[in-house]
């Protein structure tokens, strides 16, 4: 039997030393009426061949990226991990190992988070970050959380241009309470209506929520933003893409409170959306309401310079009800493959990640505006994706599906508005070459 | 050796090169973006590769794992994680997908979410399951926050959730998330819910139980039908909290045991690694009426063919981006698949069995939290010992790490003074039980004979043990440059 050790005669003599006589009685005391009559209605076992067989069986019906040309984006990117990466998130030390409670049994563990909470505040310029979260969705929901039991208000307001499926998350989170959610629509350049933010203003908003560079790409104008909400003791809650902070100025110096995002994007496959990590930073003065599990430094008895887990009075298995999450396990292995990545690439690796994506997206955005049927939605400060219109975007994006171009994201699902608009996006693994093969075979579809 | 903090180790000049050049024309990020809204600096480390490999590899033999050692950390379940399950996961058919992607590119993947579904159905007996949630704790706010939306409907006014004085922490904890006001019910001295409080307590405010079973000390609820029965007939719902369902597989389902919701822990019962911490999963499932009240999308199938619906009527919506935790979920179907029915049977009784006999050979050397046998873990009470000898439970978990063993549970269920809540899990062998116990018993005789060597533990490990009362008075929480 798979990874069972105990022999028969070892179970025998077990069983006498409990004092029974058979495995059965060891469940004795259950109530008859629950127990399974004979087996569960499930298949025998399969050999390790076999199970290798049969979900490679599967996996085969898949048509994974590499048949593709493919310009999707929408929060989730394809960048290239460098071949370090996965050895050393693949040792057993780190993979097998539970949450780091036991320090002396963790201590490498422990440091990798502390690099970690390292590296998300030298991105975004904040001094305190935690060990992380499970995706940037529920990041950014933690983070309004966070910013009403600090403002002890009720209003959040939301910009309609950060990603559907966070806002959905967020609107999900907050059922369990009497908040109330307001959504702030873009303007026709798809940046946040500061008219609109101005007007939705007043003493019960607790958080404006915003993305940039947003759903769209685009980058908005943080620093005007932020004056608007200055004196108003609302916080400002950033979701952005780590990457793009190679370049970007720090959140912390644009007058943001609370900056979370995806991981992902650091080091982490596509995986169907399910290789994330939610990372969150903020101001040393919110220290207390963060949520989950934050590594601290310190000394052991010799003095030397250790970790471990800090400031747990904060969390769930000891504060129960009044927890500032009911978060428990978090995405700890995603957060350290986010911290290798960051060493494997440095300073000028990320920095050109960064540089060669935003530049392959002006690109494309520039051979796509010499095509007079298409539209370029909104205007060109945007970072790795934006916005474009084509006639009968649906047939035009089937077409191109079927010569192995992927064109990007049909936005109409989520933006009713944005009909016949699709999100295109670029990292650096895009070459000059898939580009301009797209927009020649997008040319002659239209043509 | 003591690793320095990586961006110690930073030169000037060094670099990897990772990155293609692209054939195009390349603008700095002004040409682009305006630039009050660009960084001057990037103060990342520049590294090489042969030292980033040598600092993680050096800092990963710092960590105890199962790979390495017996690892009996109570209501975790430290089990065997295989290596197949990780090869399967990472087959590039799986990992280099969008979530974006057309369904017809991924039926493979929807194929494979359809049979699982399936099978945990089975196995619990629930007509329908989530995989959106991406942990125990995620999953316990999904099923919660569908308990809500249920009673919502039929506009039944419910403020309170009852949760046991021994449960775990997570429970309370998304309770009052939910918007919930927590109701206690304690445990008898057996450590099981106090049928008696639980009828006064349960009334139509109520809006269910959150219930572990075996509980947080390893004991099965041998009153569940009662609890059951006083809990539906006030028209509450039953929340099963998963943790421990690696006791009961094959034995006994939730619904059989009246359960309604069900959150199962796919890193704990189904042998997916648990990562430093995670990402582990938290699949959720209902019985049939509560089934349109799940997160969307679920998998369906219709001429052969897998899709993606978003048609729930009373949809929570989604708790996280796209869908869950995929590559942990490829982990718990290569497990399942590679069980079968009978494996399946065989992790209850040996994880059971292993606990058992732990618990039968220390007896006499550690004081029992309850009289009732037990189930796939064990709880002790140092409380004696600590009276007596001035030794308390974290002094005996620290000094198992001389033995190479990491330490069980402690301090937790908070209804046990000087808990040590100690899982074997199935895939220990009997060999390494008793060594366990052997080890256990000698610990017992150095705190009678010479307790200094226990408060000074752990010895042999390179970290010796940690002041974690000063970090959390002086939280230095990220590395600084300042002669840091």
């Amino acid at each position: 039997m798979p990874y069972i050790l105990n022999t028969p005669s070892q179970i025998k003599e077990m069983l006498e030393v409990v004092g029974l006589h058979s495995l059965e009685e060891l469940f004795s005391h259950l109530p008859p009426s629950v127990r399974i009559k004979g087996h569960l209605s499930l298949p025998s076992g399969l050999s390790e061949e076999e199970l290798i067989r049969v979900v490679k069986r599967l996996a085969k019906k898949n048509k994974s990226l590499s048949n593709f040309n493919s310009f999707l984006g929408g929060g989730i990117y394809p960048h290239y991990i460098p071949s370090p990466l996965n050895h050393l998130i693949g040792r057993a030390e780190f993979y097998t190992a539970y949450t780091p409670y036991q320090a002396e049994a963790s201590q490498g563990i422990l440091q990798a988070i502390f690099e970690y909470q390292t590296y998300i505040c030298l991105l975004t310029g904040m001094e305190v970050s935690n060990a992380s979260l499970y995706d940037g969705a529920t990041s950014l929901a933690e983070a309004v959380l966070m910013s009403l039991r600090i403002k002890k208000r009720s209003k959040v307001l939301v910009c309609e241009s950060i990603h559907p499926e966070y806002r959905a998350t967020l609107r999900t989170y907050l059922k369990g309470s009497d908040f109330l959610v307001e959504e702030i629509k873009f303007n026709r350049y798809g940046f946040l209506d500061l008219d609109i933010l101005k007007e939705k203003i007043d003493d019960e908003v607790a958080c404006l929520c915003i993305q940039s560079p947003n759903f769209f790409g685009l980058i908005e104008d943080l620093e005007s933003i932020s004056e608007v909400v200055k004196g108003k003791e609302i916080l400002v809650i950033l979701v952005t893409n780590p990457v793009s902070l190679a370049i970007l100025k720090e959140p912390a110096k644009l007058g943001v409170d609370i900056v979370c995002g995806e991981g992902q994007i650091l080091g982490r496959a596509c995986a169907w959306g399910g290789e994330t990590f939610g990372w969150l930073a903020t101001k040393r003065d919110y220290l207390r309401q963060l949520p989950g599990r934050i590594v601290g430094k310190t000394i052991d008895r010799e003095g030397k310079e250790s970790f471990c887990l800090t400031l747990q009075t904060r969390e769930q298995h000891i504060r129960r009800e009044k927890a500032t999450s009911n978060i428990c396990s978090n995405h700890s292995l995603n957060a350290i493959a986010g911290a290798i990545y960051l060493s494997l690439l440095g300073k000028e690796g990320l920095k050109k990640v960064a540089l060669y994506s935003l530049n392959l997206a002006h690109y494309l955005y520039q051979c796509l505006q010499d095509i007079k049927e298409i539209k370029l939605v909104f205007p060109s400060s945007f970072f790795n994706e934006f916005v474009w219109q084509v006639n009968d975007s649906y047939q035009v994006w089937e077409v191109l599906y079927r010569k192995n171009i992927i064109p990007g994201l049909i936005l109409e699902k989520f933006y009713p508005q944005l009909k016949d608009c699709i999100l295109s996006s670029c990292t650096e693994i895009k070459t000059k070459e898939e580009i301009d093969d797209f927009v020649r075979c997008l040319k002659e579809v239209i043509r | 050796m003591k690793e320095k903090i990586i961006f110690q180790k930073s030169q000037k000049g060094r670099f990897t090169d990772y990155v293609t050049n692209p054939q195009i024309s390349i603008f700095p990020p002004s040409h682009f973006i305006p630039q009050k809204l660009l960084r001057e600096d990037l103060n990342l480390p520049s590294l090489g590769e042969g030292e980033v490999v040598r600092h993680y590899t050096n800092l990963s033999r710092l960590n105890y794992c199962v790979d390495t050692n017996f690892y009996p950390l109570g209501s975790c379940t430290m089990k065997y994680n295989p290596k197949v399950n990780e090869d399967l996961a990472n087959l590039e058919e799986f990992l280099h997908i969008h979530p974006y992607q057309k369904e017809e590119d991924i039926q493979g993947t929807l194929e494979l979410l359809y049979n699982l579904e399936k099978l945990l159905c089975e196995i619990t007996g629930m007509e329908r399951f989530s995989f959106q949630p991406s942990a125990g704790a995620h999953g316990e706010l999904t099923g919660m926050l569908i308990v809500k939306a249920f009673h919502s409907l039929k506009r039944e006014k419910r403020f309170k959730v009852i949760i046991p004085d021994s449960s775990h922490g997570t429970n309370p904890a998304t309770a009052s998330m939910c918007g919930y006001q927590v109701v206690v019910v304690e445990s008898t001295k057996e450590g099981l819910v106090d049928i008696d409080k639980l009828r006064k307590l349960m009334d139509s405010s109520t809006a269910g139980i959150m219930l572990t079973c075996p509980n947080t000390l390893g004991i099965f609820e041998e009153k569940i039908l009662d609890i059951r029965e006083i809990v539906h007939r006030q028209g509450g719902l039953l929340y099963y909290d998963g943790a421990n369902f690696n006791a009961l597989l094959g034995i006994t389902k939730p619904s059989l045991m009246g359960f309604d919701i069900v959150h199962l822990n796919l890193h704990k019962t189904f042998s997916t690694p648990h990562g430093s911490g995670g990402p582990g999963a938290g699949a959720v499932g209902v019985r049939k009426d509560l089934v349109p009240f799940l997160p969307v999308p679920l998998v369906d199938k219709k001429n052969d063919y897998y899709y993606l619906n978003y048609d729930l009527k009373h949809s929570i919506g989604k708790v996280r981006s796209f869908y869950g935790n995929f590559p942990v979920l490829v982990k718990t179907y290569a497990y399942l698949l590679r069980l079968g029915k009978e494996g399946l049977v065989r992790v209850a009784h040996n994880s059971v069995l292993n606990a058992n006999y732990i618990r039968e050979k220390l007896r006499d050397n550690y004081q029992l939290a309850s009289s009732k046998r037990c189930m796939h873990e064990v709880v002790f009470s140092c409380k004696d010992k600590k009276e007596e000898y001035g030794v308390t439970a974290l002094d005996i978990a620290k000094r198992l790490l001389d033995y190479g063993i990491h330490p069980p549970t402690m301090y937790f269920p908070l209804v046990v003074k000087e808990a040590l809540m100690i899982e074997p899990t199935e895939t220990e062998s009997k060999e390494t039980l008793d060594y366990f116990i052997e080890v256990m018993k000698r610990i017992d005789q150095e705190a009678k004979t010479k307790p200094s060597i226990l408060k000074d533990a752990p010895h042999t490990t390179f970290t010796k043990r940690v002041d974690e009362v000063s970090a959390a008075r002086n939280p230095v929480l990220k590395w600084e440059e300042s002669g840091e």
